[in-house]
């Protein structure tokens, strides 16, 4: 890029632009923070992108397919929409919580009585962790039907599941804060799975809890986690997660031999029809003397199919935006985040549920040996997750040319899905059948 | 082998300095880490004579979370925390039984394995006998006996309270 293009001159930036605005645009101050003010022109909209830090998390101009809806379902994008809204709400309840045995209740129930909007931001905390849990999911699962792992993207698919992993962290750890029962038991529950592992289980989960029972130790070492260390973790692995997805341009296009080209544009039909040529005509002509063109032409001018980001994508990932938070505040607003009576070491509560992520891993806990289910299980799922894209080496990305890979991973997911809905809806005391219909012993 | 030259020397220099610093850092995480002993548990309490216990009961010691029992005349400190999760169990009067409300196992009154999920009996604490009184020393459980043990069985008394037993 030259000096040229860098150094806009002031006079042909915002030089039509009257009144008062006009004049701050103009301003040296204010080009000395936006170097490249708005201009409605192809070259104008590439330059902000380049020179704007917020633009620049986005590339240019992406393939067309991009704007559709469809295409990805924006859960990525809604992921990190819900990430944000959790990282605003989270600091608001750091100016109200004491992470101590003693306050941290009563800290709950100030929040309800003593602080204005300060139920409603702790339900709205509550929902948006409990939605990133199941978007961050849900953006796996699409990730996977759509074949999006494969080569060159399987480290961000791997980097993607660390993501989903330190979600279920971030969860688990705030579910502990409030110090209810439902707090208190659930942690329990979830915390002694962790002594079913071999040799070390123990050991690390007194390193977990820092003790024998959940306790102050506790308390103390999940809020540090909920709030510094998964936190940073996230925030780097979410970096280069995105990182990579914009330098993909947002999108992998896949040649027919299964090679990818880096940049999106469609192979031009025509030129496709002049390799069929000689197939067409039967096969009893040369190709030197069927070709017109036409096909030649198209195929040394590629057709591109590239908008521009600014306005197409950012416009739209903006009203997506909106609509999650529209979504967050009104589940905030109809559901308050439930709070039982103070964490009671000596009472257990019937039933005694896991969170509801893994309420399939309790329901397959209370079925087969606890190492095979609580650990075996899991782990060994996590593990071929992270190396699926290094052993599926089928280029295609077709669900009708990877039927072993999309049937396999449909019935794991289906066990998944059946085995979570069973735990937290059809669950009573004692882990007996009952029926969400009979009673409700759902709680979130 | 090769000649060590300097650029070899400066570069195992640094992995090692890296190393010590990673060590260090792992170390000191695992140190800040661990449990302190605080002394709330581990210590002896002595619960008073056997005769305060009748046969066929449970009481419970909520200061050193557990259960002492008399099966026919013998006795057991039986940890509260269930073998499979960590759920407090809580003793059932209609049964006579020890029943898990998290996932429903169920054990006898000596905390042997009945019904349910855990992979084990409930634990128990050492105890003995010192001048006439029993007494538990809560800083070494015992890991409890294996699915299968029958040695103090019990019948159920009457209905469970979770609906098993």
């Amino acid at each position: 890029m030259s000096d040229q293009d860098v150094l806009e001159p002031p006079e042909s930036v915002a030089a039509d632009e009257r009144g008062l605005f006009g004049r701050l645009h103009r301003s040296t101050v204010w080009r000395s923070m936006f170097r490249h003010p708005q201009q409605d022109t192809p070259r104008g909209r590439a330059l902000q992108g380049f020179s704007n830090f917020f633009l620049h998390v986005y590339p240019v101009k992406v393939p067309r397919r991009v704007l559709r809806n469809r295409y990805s379902w924006r859960l990525g994008f809604i992921a990190a929409v819900l990430f944000a809204i959790l990282l605003v709400t989270g600091l608001y309840l750091m100016f109200v919580y004491t992470p101590s045995v003693g306050s941290a209740y009563g800290d709950m129930q100030r929040l309800k009585t003593g602080v204005g909007f300060g139920q409603l931001v702790r339900n709205v905390h509550r929902w948006s962790a409990h939605l990133m849990v199941l978007v961050v999911f849900l953006h796996m699962v699409r990730v996977f039907y759509a074949g999006a792992y494969k080569h060159p993207r399987e480290f961000n698919w791997v980097l993607g599941l660390w993501l989903l992993l330190l979600t279920l962290g971030f969860s688990f750890t705030g579910y502990l804060l409030p110090w209810d029962q439902l707090a208190y038991w659930a942690v329990t529950v979830g915390t002694n799975l962790v002594q079913y592992v071999p040799l070390i289980g123990g050991q690390v989960q007194n390193l977990l809890i820092g003790g024998d029972q959940i306790g102050q130790s506790t308390l103390l070492r999940f809020y540090a986690l909920h709030v510094a260390v998964l936190p940073s973790l996230l925030v780097l692995v979410l970096g280069v997660h995105i990182w990579r997805v914009r330098k993909d341009g947002f999108a992998v296009r896949r040649s027919h031999v299964g090679a990818f080209e880096e940049e999106a544009s469609a192979r031009p039909a025509a030129a496709a029809a002049a390799h069929a040529a000689p197939e067409s005509y039967g096969g009893r002509v040369r190709l030197l003397g069927v070709v017109d063109r036409e096909s030649v032409t198209a195929e040394a001018r590629p057709v591109d199919d590239t908008v521009f980001t600014w306005p197409h994508l950012v416009v739209r990932h903006v009203v997506v935006a909106l609509g999650v938070l529209a979504t967050v505040l009104g589940l905030g607003v109809a559901f308050a985040a439930p709070l039982r009576g103070l964490a009671n070491p000596n009472l257990t509560p019937e039933p005694a549920k896991a969170p509801w992520y893994f309420a399939g891993l309790q329901e397959l806990l209370s079925r087969f040996d606890p190492l095979v289910a609580g650990i075996l299980i899991p782990a060994g799922a996590v593990l071929a997750f992270i190396v699926l894209p290094y052993i599926d080496r089928n280029p295609a990305t077709e669900a009708r040319n990877r039927k072993v890979a999309i049937t396999l991973f449909s019935i794991l997911l289906a066990a998944a899905v059946v085995l979570t809905v069973v735990g937290t809806f059809f669950r009573g005391p004692g882990w007996k059948w009952i029926p969400p219909w009979d009673h409700w012993y759902v709680e979130l | 082998m090769s000649e060590p030259n300097r650029r070899k020397v400066l570069e195992t220099g640094w992995k090692l300095g890296g190393a010590l610093l990673f060590g260090a850092a792992g170390y000191t995480a695992y140190e800040a880490l661990s449990p302190l002993s605080t002394g709330a548990a581990g210590g002896t309490i002595t619960i008073g004579t056997p005769a305060n216990f009748a046969s066929g009961t449970s009481t419970y010691f909520a200061e050193g979370r557990f259960y002492v029992v008399n099966v026919k005349d013998q006795f057991f400190a039986l940890s509260q925390k269930c073998p499979h999760l960590g759920c407090k169990v809580p003793f059932c009067d209609s049964s006579g039984r020890f029943e898990c409300p998290c996932h429903g196992s169920v054990f006898d009154l000596a905390g042997e394995y009945i019904a349910g999920p855990s992979p084990r009996g409930m634990d128990r604490f050492f105890m003995n006998v010192k001048d006439g009184n029993l007494v538990v020393d809560t800083g070494a459980l015992v890991t409890g006996p294996d699915r299968g043990t029958k040695t103090n069985f019990t019948p159920p008394t009457g209905p469970g309270c979770i609906g098993k037993g």
